[in-house]
C-alpha cells in the first residue's frame, strides 16, 4: 500500500518557481490499476517519479509497503526499487547487447538469484508476455509492442509490489498500445498485481479501475476520493 | 557483494562479445602498440648498454686496469708483476702495455694520435683487436720496423671523408716516419689496418713493446696492464683478490674507467625513455578514456534506467572496469605477441650499431613495469569516465 501526503516538488525559485506538485496526497490500495491523467505539465510524470523514488519530493511524506521512504538513504533507495517496484518507461531502453531474456533477468541477477532460477523465473514471464519463443532475440530485432513486453516483464521479475508506467503506449500505435494495455490488464486481473499508469490518451481510460486527475500539480479528482461517479475533466 | 561483481562480469562480458568490434580491435591494438613501446626501446637500449661495455672490455680494457702506484710513471718490473698475476685463479692473461704520444707523418701529412705499445702474443689472450684487421697483418712478437695503425687514422685520399686528421688513404706497405716524445724519429712500415668500431682503437697506432722500449732507453715496465678474467661481472672481487695476492698497483674495473661516458650517454637515453613511456602511456589513458566515456555518455539514457530499475551505480561501473580490463589484457597480450615477433625479426636481422649487431635485452622487471603501468591505466581509465556519466541524476539522464 503506498501513502503519500501534502506532495510538493517546486522547482526554481522566487517569481520563476514552478510548482510540479502543489500539494498532492495519494492512498494506493494493493491490486488497483490506477490511471494518472490529465493534459501535459499538469504534474503526472512528478508523481509517478516520486512514488517511484526517482526523485524526492520537496516536503511532504511518502511510505510504500510501511515503509517510510524519505528516510531511506540513496544507497537503501535503489535496492527498494530493485526490489519492491518496477518501472516501464515511454522508451523501453533496453540493453541492445542482451537478448530480450536477458534483459529481463538483469534485475534478478542483481538480487542473487542463480542462473537456473533466473532463467526458469524468465520463462514463465516471457511466456505471460507473449514472447517466450523469442527470448533469444535482440531488441534490434524487435518491433516496438515486441520491445515494451520485454520492458514489462523486465519491470515484472522481481515480483514488485507496484508497477509504475509512464505513458508506456506514447511511442505505438493504436494495436500495439491495445495490446499492451490489455497485457497490463491482463497483470492486474489474474497477477493481482498493482498498477500505476499515466496517460494522456483519453481511450485509454477504459481499462483503468480509478482513475486520478491532475491539473497544475495537484489532483482535480480521484473517485476513490469521492467514491462517486468519474467527472469528466474539463 | 560477490553477486555485484557477477551482474557487471555479465553485462561487461555482453557489450564485449556484442559490441562494436572494430573500435574494440582498434583500441586494442593501441594499448598494444603502447605496450610494445614500453618495452621495446628501453630493450634496445639495455642492448646497446650490453654491446657497448662488451665492447669497452674486448677492445679497450679487459676486465681490470692495473696502472701505476701514485706518484710513479710506470708500472716497475712487469715481468714479474705479470708472471704473478696470471697465476691468480680467476685471471685468464694480462697484457702490459705503454701509451705515448707521437707524431707521425706520411708524404707531408702529420697528425699525433695515442700511440700502443704491447706484447702482441700477451695482447691477442686479453682483447680482440687483433681479429679486426682489414687489411694486412697484426703485430707479431718480432716486429721491430713495422706498425699498425686504425682505419680512421690512415684515413681516405679524400680528406672530406675522414673524421679525424689522417694520414691521407695510406695503404698496408707504405711508410710512415714516427716521432717520438724524445725527438726520436724512425721509419715504419705499414703492417695492418684495424676497423673495430671501436673509436679508441681505430683512431690510433700499435708498435710492439720492444720496439718503443728500445726507443725510450727502458726495459721491464709499463704504464698499464689490461687484465682478462674468467667472467664478466665480479670485477670488484677479483680486483680484492689481486690485493690480496699482494698487487700493489692501483686497479681499476673497466666501469670505472668508462664510467663518466657510459653513464652519461645511458643517463640520457634514460630521459628520452622516460618522456617515451609518459608520452605513449598518456596516449593509453586518453585512448580508453575516450572509448569508455563516448561509450557511456551514448547509453547516458540506457544507464539511467536501469539504475532506475534498481540497478546500483557501482554494478555499472564495475562493468566498464571490467571492460578496461579486458582491453588492457587483450593489448598487453597482442602487445607480448607483437613484440615477441619484433624480437625474432631483430634476431633474424640486428641492428647494427658502431661495435656490432644489438640485441635487445628483455628483462623482467621491464616487463613487469610495462604491465603494471598499463594496468592502472586501464583502471583509471575505466573507472573516471564510468563514474562521472554514472554520477548523473536519474531523471535527467532518462530526459536525454
Ligand atoms: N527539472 C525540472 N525543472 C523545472 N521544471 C520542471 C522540471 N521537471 C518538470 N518540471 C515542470 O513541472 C511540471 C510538471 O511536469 P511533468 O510532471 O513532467 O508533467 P506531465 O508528466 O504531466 O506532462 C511542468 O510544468 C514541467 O515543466
Ligand atoms: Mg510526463
Amino acid at each position: 500500500m503506498i501513502k503519500g501526503r501534502d506532495l510538493f516538488k517546486i522547482y526554481g525559485k522566487g517569481t520563476v518557481e514552478v510548482r510540479a506538485l502543489d500539494g498532492v496526497s495519494v492512498q494506493i490500495d494493493r491490486g488497483e490499476f490506477i490511471g494518472v491523467m490529465g493534459a501535459s505539465g499538469s504534474g503526472k510524470s512528478t508523481l509517478l517519479h516520486l512514488l517511484g523514488l526517482l526523485d524526492r519530493p520537496t516536503s511532504g511524506s511518502l511510505s510504500i509497503d510501511g515503509v517510510d521512504v524519505g528516510r531511506l538513504d540513496e544507497r537503501g533507495r535503489t535496492l527498494f526499487r530493485l526490489q519492491r517496484l518496477g518501472y516501464v518507461f515511454q522508451d523501453y531502453a533496453l540493453v541492445p547487447e542482451l537478448t530480450a531474456e536477458e534483459n529481463v533477468y538483469l534485475p534478478s541477477m542483481v538480487r542473487g538469484m542463480t542462473s537456473r532460477e533466473c532463467s526458469r523465473v524468465c520463462g514463465e514471464i516471457l511466456t505471460l508476455v507473449g514472447l517466450r519463443d523469442r527470448r533469444h532475440h535482440f531488441p534490434g530485432e524487435m518491433s516496438g509492442g515486441e520491445q515494451q513486453r520485454v520492458a514489462i516483464a523486465r519491470a515484472l521479475v522481481n515480483k514488485p509490489s507496484i508497477i509504475l508506467a509512464d505513458e508506456p503506449c506514447a511511442n505505438l500505435d493504436t494495436q500495439n498500445s491495445r495490446n499492451i494495455l490489455e497485457l497490463i490488464k491482463r497483470l492486474n486481473k489474474e497477477l493481482g498485481q498493482t498498477i500505476v499508469m499515466v496517460s494522456h490518451e483519453g481511450w485509454h481510460k477504459k481499462y483503468f479501475d480509478r482513475i486520478i486527475y491532475m491539473s497544475d500539480g495537484k489532483i482535480l479528482t480521484d473517485d476513490h476520493q469521492e467514491n462517486g461517479p468519474l467527472p469528466e475533466p474539463a | 557483494m560477490l553477486d555485484e561483481e557477477k551482474v557487471a562480469f555479465f553485462l561487461a562480458s555482453r557489450l564485449i562479445a556484442r559490441g562494436n568490434k572494430g573500435t574494440l580491435a582498434l583500441t586494442i591494438m593501441i594499448i598494444a602498440m603502447v605496450f610494445v613501446n614500453l618495452i621495446f626501446l628501453p630493450s634496445i637500449i639495455s642492448g646497446v648498454v650490453v654491446l657497448f661495455n662488451q665492447q669497452t672490455i674486448d677492445y679497450s680494457y679487459g676486465n681490470l686496469v692495473i696502472e701505476p702506484r701514485s706518484n710513479q710513471i710506470y708500472i716497475e718490473n712487469v715481468d714479474q708483476l705479470q708472471q704473478k698475476i696470471t697465476r691468480i685463479p680467476g685471471v685468464v692473461a694480462s697484457s702490459p702495455r705503454y701509451t705515448a704520444g707521437a707524431t707521425i707523418v706520411h708524404k707531408g701529412k702529420s697528425t699525433t694520435p695515442l700511440l700502443y705499445a704491447i706484447n702482441p702474443e700477451d695482447e691477442k689472450q686479453v682483447l680482440k683487436i687483433y681479429t679486426k684487421i682489414i687489411s694486412g697483418d697484426y703485430l707479431s712478437p718480432g716486429d721491430t720496423d713495422q706498425i699498425v695503425i686504425g682505419y680512421q687514422l690512415a684515413g681516405n685520399k679524400d680528406e672530406k671523408a675522414d673524421r679525424i686528421p689522417s694520414l691521407g688513404g695510406v695503404d698496408v706497405g707504405q711508410t710512415v716516419d714516427v716521432t717520438f716524445s724524445n725527438g726520436v724519429t724512425r721509419q715504419y712500415r705499414i703492417k695492418g689496418i684495424i676497423n673495430s668500431n671501436s673509436f679508441s682503437v681505430d683512431s690510433n697506432a700499435y708498435i710492439t713493446k720492444k720496439e718503443l722500449e728500445s726507443v725510450l732507453g727502458i726495459s721491464n715496465r709499463a704504464r698499464q696492464i689490461l687484465v682478462r678474467t674468467q667472467t664478466t661481472g665480479n670485477e670488484e672481487a677479483m680486483r680484492t683478490t689481486l690485493m690480496t695476492y699482494g698487487v700493489q698497483e692501483k686497479i681499476w674495473t673497466w666501469q670505472e674507467k668508462s664510467a663518466d661516458f657510459l653513464a652519461s650517454i645511458v643517463g640520457s637515453f634514460d630521459i628520452i625513455n622516460l618522456i617515451g613511456n609518459i608520452v605513449s602511456l598518456i596516449i593509453a589513458v586518453v585512448v580508453i578514456f575516450i572509448v569508455i566515456f563516448i561509450n557511456t555518455v551514448y547509453r547516458r539514457k540506457q544507464i539511467g534506467i536501469l539504475k532506475a530499475i534498481g540497478i546500483d551505480r557501482s554494478i555499472i561501473i564495475k562493468s566498464y572496469i571490467f571492460q578496461a580490463l579486458f582491453i588492457f589484457f587483450c593489448g598487453t597480450l597482442a602487445g607480448g605477441v607483437l613484440l615477441l615477433l619484433v624480437l625474432q625479426y631483430l634476431t633474424a636481422s640486428p641492428l647494427v650499431f658502431p661495435g656490432g649487431p644489438v640485441a635487445p635485452v628483455l628483462d623482467t622487471f621491464l616487463v613487469l613495469r610495462a604491465i603494471a603501468s598499463l594496468l592502472a591505466v586501464s583502471l583509471i581509465a575505466g573507472y573516471v569516465p564510468s563514474w562521472l556519466t554514472t554520477n548523473e541524476d536519474i531523471l535527467s539522464a532518462i530526459r536525454g
